[in-house]
């Protein structure tokens, strides 16, 4: 049952993006990125029990890495594979610090982190300072030119299929397995043989490296940067997402980022109709925002797929 | 303090449930102790004796079945929990806020030691200072029975045996019922006139201390096998 | 010592003392209920908002104190809310209140930078001047700290907010309602929250989004302290005050942001460094 709907999922959203007209996959693609984004901090929430409050970072970083590449005249491909690895690396130096430490010591220290970033980038001229950079060359794989949306498109399922690979493998690695088991007690995780250290420090550099992809798409795609583009309420956004799917699971990832960005889009279309005023449109994304944190947490503890698949069993 | 009337039974206990999630800590217990009575509770580790404490000091609630306890009920929780720090002083006066209590002397006048460490912090006294620290506290309420969590553990067995003396003043000159829960059986049943022995959650054995000490089972198993006379 | 220097002394400790008040707030909801409170930025905001709204009609002093007092409300509410689940779920929680909040002020007070008078004139040191409000803010700063130092050490109730500090668990079997103890620091919490937006605000225009800024560097004062020793956060956030005055004053002001919080990451990799794994196991 569950391989059918995952295969079926598969291959409705592969062909989706052949219906969908210009803005429509403009949100095709931010939902598919933001999913890739929230698998790995759903993974770091669930089984890691770690908040990050900067995943938006390495989604700059990820963006900035294969942006600076591309428009230095290194091979845009390169800048794409570069991206997760550049990522995946900060993370794990800030990790290796704070990571043994309960969670809020990681919250602030990823807040921290981000807000670090975003200061270093708008004053840093070879980053393109407040304004960004410009003119980010499309992507190319030798010859292949990817030109229009829907090739992003693709390109977004494909690496959103690659993310969800990995992640699975990780959930279900001899260490992912035993910290499941022993969900009670990391201690007692610890003491059977479980490293747990490292496990945890793996999965938050990974969330980092899928970040860190979805920004190097990004920034092909969308052919400019700045640092106004990812702040510190957009990781607040991811966590909204994570939570609101379910922390731990996979599938709960990507439907809390699908769930969310379409609710973004229609307190969007909701906030700028004529006669709303000019503030609407935050107003209504923050008391939303802010709504389904508390709500989901306090009523809906293990978020949207958990529930739904409690309900399926029983 | 004074003596409250008597009542029948001071803890009544009747088909207790108690879970911990999907795990059943304690599995239908009944047990009861009256005014002025001495009972102790025995058992292993992990039985279930302070999961059963704790929800008769109301900080668990039953699953199902039923808990009542008539007048005041008064806990001194394993492992001493003094407040560290706080002066001993502090420490009493907390005992006793719950039912606007402040005055101390009279628990002075039952454990003068507490009135010589009045202003040391608690944590800085030894074990048997804080356990006598921890009765205290709980004297402060006024109590009409004290549920007494491990008192032995960890402390010389002359600290000990000068705070049990301090318990049957307070049971024979006061009225005060006590429930003893201790891993140390033999000092259980020395001290109690009734006991219960509780294991994985179940009481398996309940009667007057001879009986148990009698009992070939519970000898063998709390009592090192070797039948002892009851004082 | 230069009048430079000593004008960007005074500087920093006004602006230190607004971290600490922040990390107290921090610092006092943690002790007794284990939660990091995300929302103790937004008590800052919200206070210096009220103030901004009630002088335009109250006289000074009154309209800070009703600002102080509606935050201290809102703390109040949100411990409400926060204490009704466990400590790791109400960190969210928090967050997910500080976000609303945003809502709340922007619809009421707008996006825009707000501010309001605060103690009139300047001070001359040698050639530097000054403005007096900085005295006031540390002027009120230090007895609100020794008040609160008394309030926990020598009240029944400050005492009974140790207790529960202390040891939750014999809190609750002497029979402390732990959960309006909890209430009760998250009023306190949001007082102090209040009180350093207030301060604050009229040497340093408020913004609704500037809970961030205030809340990570009420963190990193507190966390000098572990979370939970009030006059260590005090220290903490008097020097990260200073050290961001001077960096701003002798360096690039553009940096003070990165020296503060590297400042911060680094005390917490060094508690890392001293506290073995195994010790952080949640409770």
């Amino acid at each position: 049952m569950r391989t059918v709907l995952l295969v079926a999922t598969g291959l409705v959203t592969l062909a989706l993006p052949a219906f969908l007209d210009g803005a429509q996959l403009g949100i095709y693609i931010l939902a598919g990125l933001a999913a890739m984004i929230t698998v790995g901090l759903s993974l770091l929430m669930g089984q890691a029990g770690q908040i990050s409050l900067g995943q938006a970072s390495f989604y700059a970083i990820g963006a900035y890495t294969a942006g600076l590449l591309a428009v230095h005249d290194f091979p845009p491909l390169l800048g794409l594979v570069a991206a997760p690895v550049v990522a995946a690396a900060f993370a794990t130096v800030v990790g290796i610090g704070v990571l043994r430490l309960r969670g809020h010591y990681l919250a602030f220290a990823t807040l921290a982190m981000q807000l670090i970033l975003l200061s270093v980038l708008a004053q840093s001229d070879w980053a393109g300072g407040a304004i960004g950079l410009q003119g980010i060359p499309r992507l190319s794989v030798g010859s292949f030119e990817f030109e229009d949306d829907i090739q992003y498109a693709y390109l977004t399922w494909a690496c959103l299929a690659l993310v969800l690979l990995v992640a699975r493998n990780l959930v279900r690695s001899r260490p992912g397995r035993g910290l499941r088991a022993l969900a009670t007690s990391e201690v007692a995780a610890a003491a059977s043989g479980v490293p747990v250290g490292r496990y945890r420090l793996a999965v938050f550099a990974l969330s980092a490296a899928f970040a860190g992809l979805a920004g190097g798409v990004y920034a092909y795609y969308l052919g400019y940067l700045g640092p106004g583009s990812f702040p510190v309420l957009l990781s607040v956004e991811y966590v909204v997402m994570a939570v609101v799917g379910g922390l731990g699971t996979l599938a709960g990832g990507v439907v809390g980022a699908v769930a969310i960005t379409l609710l973004v889009q229609i307190l969007n279309d909701l906030g700028t109709q004529p006669g709303m005023p000019s503030y609407a449109p935050s107003v209504l994304s923050y008391a939303v925002y802010g709504l389904l944190l508390v709500l989901v947490v306090l009523f809906l503890p293990r978020g949207i797929v958990p529930a739904l698949t409690r309900r399926e069993r029983s | 303090m004074t003596r409250r009337p008597a009542a029948a039974a001071v803890i009544d206990v009747r088909d207790l449930v108690v879970r911990y999630g999907p795990a059943t800590a304690l599995d239908r217990v009944s047990l009861h102790v009256d005014a002025g009575e001495m009972v102790a509770l025995i058992g292993p580790n992990g039985a279930g004796k302070s999961t059963l404490v704790n929800t008769l000091s109301g900080i668990l609630k039953p699953a199902e079945g039923s808990v009542s306890v008539r007048g005041r009920l008064a806990h001194v929780p394993e492992g001493r929990q003094v407040f560290g720090d706080l002066t001993v002083e502090d420490n009493l006066r907390l005992g006793g806020r719950r039912y606007r209590e402040r005055d101390t002397t009279p628990v002075h006048a039952i454990l003068p030691r507490l009135a010589d460490l009045r202003h040391r912090r608690a944590g800085t006294l030894s074990g048997g200072e804080q356990q006598m620290v921890a009765v205290g506290r709980a004297l402060m309420s006024r109590p009409d029975v004290l549920a007494v969590d491990e008192l032995s553990l960890g402390l010389a067995p002359l600290v000990v045996a000068d705070l049990v003396r301090h318990l049957q003043e307070l049971n024979a000159q006061r009225g005060l019922a006590v429930l003893l829960i201790e891993q140390n059986a033999r000092l259980a049943l020395d001290l109690c006139t009734r006991a219960y022995v509780l294991e994985a959650g179940r009481i398996v054995a309940e009667g007057s201390s001879s009986e148990l000490i009698a009992d070939e089972r519970v000898s063998a198993a709390y009592l090192g096998g070797v039948v002892a006379d009851v004082e | 010592m230069s009048s430079e220097l000593a004008g960007y002394l005074l500087t920093g400790l006004g602006t230190g003392c607004g971290y600490a008040l922040v990390g107290s707030g921090l610092v006092a909801v943690y002790r007794v209920t284990r939660v990091v409170n995300f929302a103790q930025g937004a008590f800052a905001v919200v206070g210096a908002m009220c103030a901004s709204s009630f002088l335009t009609a109250l006289p000074h002093g009154i309209g800070e104190l009703a600002a102080v007092a509606v935050a201290a409300v809102v703390g109040l509410l949100v411990g409400l809310v926060a204490t009704g689940t466990t400590p790791q779920s109400a960190l969210i929680v928090t967050l997910g209140l500080a976000v609303f909040a945003y809502a709340v002020e922007v619809l009421v007070w707008g996006d825009q930078p707000r501010s309001f008078a605060g103690l009139p004139g300047a001070v001359s040191i040698g050639d530097t001047r000054v403005q007096s409000h900085y005295l006031l803010i540390i002027g009120v700063t230090l007895p609100v700290f020794a008040g609160m130092a008394l309030f926990f050490t020598r009240t029944d109730t400050g005492k009974a907010l140790t207790a529960c500090a202390s040891n939750p668990y014999a809190a609750r079997v002497i029979g402390l309602d732990v959960r309006r103890m909890g209430l009760l620091a998250f009023t306190i919490g949001g007082a102090l929250g209040g009180l350093a937006g207030v301060l604050v605000t009229p040497v340093q225009q408020i913004t609704f989004d500037a809970d961030v800024t205030l809340i990570v560097n009420g963190f990193a004062a507190a966390i000098l302290g572990g979370l939970t020793r009030p006059a260590v956060t005090l220290a903490g956030g008097l020097l990260l005050g200073v050290t961001q005055a001077l960096v701003a004053g002798y360096g690039n002001a553009a940096h003070q942001t990165e020296i503060a919080l590297g400042l911060m990451i680094a005390v917490m990799i060094w508690r890392a460094a001293r506290r073995p794994a195994a010790q952080e196991e949640p409770a």
